[in-house]
């Protein structure tokens, strides 16, 4: 009865989820919401394609909520190059140019994704050079590990 | 897979041809909303570099609209109260200089056929001046007269009209990214990615048009007023920027902008023909100059389409929607050809079409799946 006149937990809004991804994590709460308004929301069911492998990239790919499996084209089992989760994110090599990508990518559940385009991200350069510039420097970063982890794994070293 | 960029297709290209002779037929019956809306965009894509600057500069999308909007309108509205005591003190004086000016292009048409008469037997045997004078004179008698009232019926029919355009540009320049976010959640997620390159496709092709345009007419101003000061002529920034504003209508727009120099010169210099003779050699060159270099380093960059296309596609526009078809046609084909290529193979793309196929399966068996228990 009294549960109208209760507040309910409020859900995050989505610049707040923002701030838990990598790649905006040095950003403050007013360039989160720049970041924000520059992104479009999509929604998947489980088993749906989001991206096929060898396609042109264009955007980068932020998981809100819901999981993603990331495979080789059309190999769900054996292929299976990870699995991510809220506050991830992939297609990150897109936002630089249009190379193919390198792999599929999946809902392995139903999902909601923010997509940022590489248009967008180029003009926020334009108009908001600061907030770029952490950007690339978190996407450089980001690139970096993983080429370090590739390093690990194929070379035995720490390159 | 999806493939990659191809060429389009005859059909993609006949696709293209035909949405804009319809877009055209459309224009015309729509007028009254396209020139507003064709006004606006020049207006955005003029005003978006400062707006992008003021949020550079700290303000937000909403802030930066409303101080750029504000400020053209201001300054628009302090340039007319300034002209108006202008405009009203002569008023009644610019119906006789109309007459005036008709009246000298006539003398001048005369004294040209006349000296060509005296140098040609044909001409005078003919008597071609004689004739020419009794043609033009019923033609051109009370010119001004005759079509003063029009001219302020179509002024006054169109201010509202025109009122529309800093108000549409107010609103592309604040909430132009929350429609393409509207726009792009009307698209399946299949071909999300491809559409929304396709705005991106078509904002920077529209962006190049309107911005190449807008220096289009700096350059053709800037080298028609220094060839008209160099010859001499009143007003020669004034009458730069009105035929340099006119040659936004391929051909009508230029020649009429011709018509109206040569005008002004046979009026200033009643007696000396030889001055309108050298402001239509001058013309012709600004052309020439603006066919061969300042077109190619503008608007030719932006839409990438070939000329003889362009030539034939000037010619329908003019027969199926008249001066509005003209001015019209390059930047709706521009757009067009761009949505016509990209759907074109996003939808002709079987990966994409299977990719959505699966998708609406997905979406159709969740939305029955309480149904067969």
């Amino acid at each position: 009865m009294l549960t109208g006149f209760t507040r309910q937990a409020r859900a995050p809004r989505r610049w707040e989820q923002l701030a838990q991804v990598g790649i905006f994590s040095d950003l403050k709460p007013r360039e989160l919401r720049i970041v924000d308004a520059a992104l479009h929301e999509r929604r998947y069911l489980e088993g749906e394609v989001i991206f096929d492998e060898g396609e042109e990239g264009q955007a980068l790919y932020i998981v809100l909520a819901g999981r993603v499996l990331i495979c080789r084209q059309g190999d769900t089992d054996a292929g299976r190059i990870a699995e991510l989760g809220a506050g991830d994110f992939f297609g990150d090599l897109a936002l630089l140019d249009d190379a193919p990508r390198a792999a599929q990518a999946r809902a392995a559940e139903a999902c909601r994704l923010a997509v940022f385009f590489r248009a967008d991200f180029m003009s926020l350069l334009e108009t908001h050079a600061v907030i770029a510039s952490r950007v690339s420097l978190q996407l450089a970063r980001h690139i970096g590990r993983r080429l370090r982890g590739m390093n690990r794994k194929y070379l035995g070293a720490d390159a | 897979m999806t493939q990659g960029a191809r060429s389009a297709g005859p059909v993609v290209w006949v696709a293209v041809i035909t949405a804009t002779c319809l877009l055209l037929l459309v224009f015309r019956a729509t007028l009254w909303l396209v020139v507003p809306f064709l006004l606006a965009l020049v207006l955005y894509y003029g005003l978006r570099p400062l707006a992008t600057r003021l949020v550079f500069a700290g303000l937000s999308i909403e802030a930066a609209a409303n101080v750029v909007t504000v400020a053209f309108v201001a300054i628009v509205a302090l340039a007319l109260m300034a002209l108006a005591p202008w405009i009203t003190a002569r008023a009644v004086q610019w119906q006789h200089s109309l007459d005036r000016y008709v009246a000298a292009g006539v003398s001048l048409i005369e004294q040209t056929v006349a000296s060509l008469e005296l140098r040609h037997a044909v001409l005078a045997k003919a008597q071609a001046a004689a004739t020419l004078r009794a043609q033009l004179g019923s033609l051109t008698d009370d010119f001004a007269q005759r079509h003063a009232g029009e001219f302020v019926m179509a002024a006054f029919t169109w201010a509202p009209s025109l009122l529309l355009a800093p108000f549409l540009a107010f609103f592309f320049l604040r909430d132009g990214r929350r429609f393409k976010r509207f726009l792009g959640r009307a698209v399946p997620n299949a071909y999300f990615e491809r559409t929304l390159v396709l705005l991106h496709d078509v904002d920077r092709t529209a962006h190049a048009y309107f911005q190449g345009l807008l220096k289009l007419t700096v350059l053709d101003a800037a080298a028609l007023a220094l060839g008209l000061a160099l010859l001499g002529m009143s007003a020669p920034v004034a009458l730069g920027l009105l035929t340099a504003v006119l040659a936004w209508v391929p051909y009508v727009g230029s020649i009429l902008g011709c018509v109206v120099v040569v005008l002004v010169a046979a009026t200033d210099f009643p007696g000396n023909p030889s001055l309108a003779y050298g402001a239509v050699v001058l013309f012709i060159l600004v052309r020439l100059l603006d066919d061969f270099v300042f077109m190619p380093m503008t608007i030719g960059r932006s839409l990438r389409i070939h000329p003889l296309l362009s030539v034939v596609m000037i010619f329908v526009g003019g027969a199926l929607a008249g001066v509005a078809g003209l001015m019209l046609v390059l930047p709706v084909l521009g757009v067009v050809m761009v949505i016509g290529e990209t759907v074109g193979r996003v939808v002709t793309d079987p990966r994409l079409r299977a990719r959505h196929a699966h998708a609406r399966r997905l979406r159709a068996n969740q939305a029955a799946a309480d149904l067969a228990a």
